[in-house]
């Protein structure tokens, strides 16, 4: 999924205009003021609406940008209005923003097939849950008895008096970093047994408590899937062009420099 | 005119992405680091223990890891540190 911000005077029209050229599946977040009224049961957090015809409606509390985004992650695209966020950014007008992927004056003057195009060379998002989906989706997993994943995540502390870590963040050797992930997730499904394997590694800033990597198998056999799970995530960490620079409240460093 | 792409507290050292180096035509991977190192003493400090490029260092064209005797035949040197992706 790629995801986009636009942040601007009529960032709901532009949100619009963008869907209509996007091809794929969209899922649009549009940012509430916090007086809008909303009615959810008073117990529930989350209420949804369902109709027979499928058609539904959402409302809810305490919900933050980036687990709503987690929610949506099977879409092809999510188009996120207004919203303080840390994603590329649709700007208009004299909106501002730190990572721009495209400027314009207003909705109407968006040069629409560049927006498209800005937005294919993002790099997707992933979650665990989309690449479990993915490989679900193979053609032998219907032989498939086993799915091992892993999931790295940013460590706020090391043991209880370790300064806590805020951020982590990912510097990539664009091409060759990708290269190498496929050539690690081709090698472990050419063994028998093992089916399809995919790997994710986030790059630019990961929060404390955030996920970071991903390594998916399926597997004929558990077996085979835990031991390529294990080999994937070695390897990647031993192989892929990858530099990390930790954050703490005290301290800012790449960990090369610290091992 | 080759190109030396740089990583992450290189990258810093040098305060650019991407650098240009002058050398020869037919010239070595080993020259233009010296090249390199010249025009960028921080980068050299991070880069080499005395004449040997620091363990775990990485210097590669398109990706794979080179000798400094190699010609240089693309346009394009990498340069960076120990990986530490996961």
């Amino acid at each position: 999924m790629r995801a986009v911000r636009v942040v601007g005077p009529d960032a709901t029209a532009a949100v619009a205009h963008i869907a209509s050229v996007l091809d794929g599946s969209v899922a649009t977040v549009e940012h509430l003021d916090p007086g809008t009224p909303r009615t959810p049961p008073p117990a529930a957090d989350t209420a949804y609406g369902l109709a027979a015809d499928g058609s539904w409606v959402g409302v809810g509390e305490n919900q933050s940008l980036t687990t709503l985004l987690e929610a949506v992650a099977g879409h092809d695209y999510a188009l996120v209005a207004g919203a303080e966020a840390r994603l590329p950014a649709v700007v208009l007008g004299d909106a501002t923003a730190s990572d721009i992927l495209v400027r314009a004056e207003s909705a109407d003057d968006l040069d629409l097939d560049h927006v498209a195009a800005e937005i294919a060379t993002l790099d997707p998002r992933e979650t665990l849950e989309s690449l479990v989906a993915v490989v679900k989706a193979d053609p032998a997993a219907d032989r498939a008895g086993a799915i091992a994943t892993f999931t790295g995540r940013v460590r706020t502390r090391d043991s209880p008096d370790d300064a806590p870590t805020e951020r982590l963040e990912f510097e990539k050797y664009e091409g060759v970093a990708d290269e190498r992930m496929a050539t690690i997730e081709r090698e472990l499904a050419e063994r028998d047994g093992v089916f399809a394997v995919r790997t994710h590694h986030r790059t630019g800033i990961v929060e404390a408590g955030e996920d970071i990597v991903y390594v998916v198998v399926l597997a004929g056999h558990r077996r085979e899937a835990f031991h390529a799970v294990e080999d994937g995530i070695d390897r990647l960490k031993d192989e892929v062009p990858l530099f990390k620079k930790e954050v703490t409240v005290d301290d800012e460093f790449w960990v090369h420099e610290r091992d | 005119m080759v190109d030396v792409r740089l990583f992450a507290d290189l990258a810093e050292a040098a305060g650019e992405r991407v650098v240009e180096v002058e050398v020869p035509a037919g010239a070595t991977v080993g020259a233009a680091l010296e090249r390199l190192c010249e025009e960028y003493p921080a980068v050299a400090n991070r880069l080499f223990d005395g004449d040997a490029i620091r363990r775990g260092y990485t210097v590669a064209v398109d990706g794979e890891t080179v000798e400094s005797s190699t010609a240089l035949a693309g346009d394009e040197l990498a340069v960076f540190p120990p990986v530490t992706g996961g």
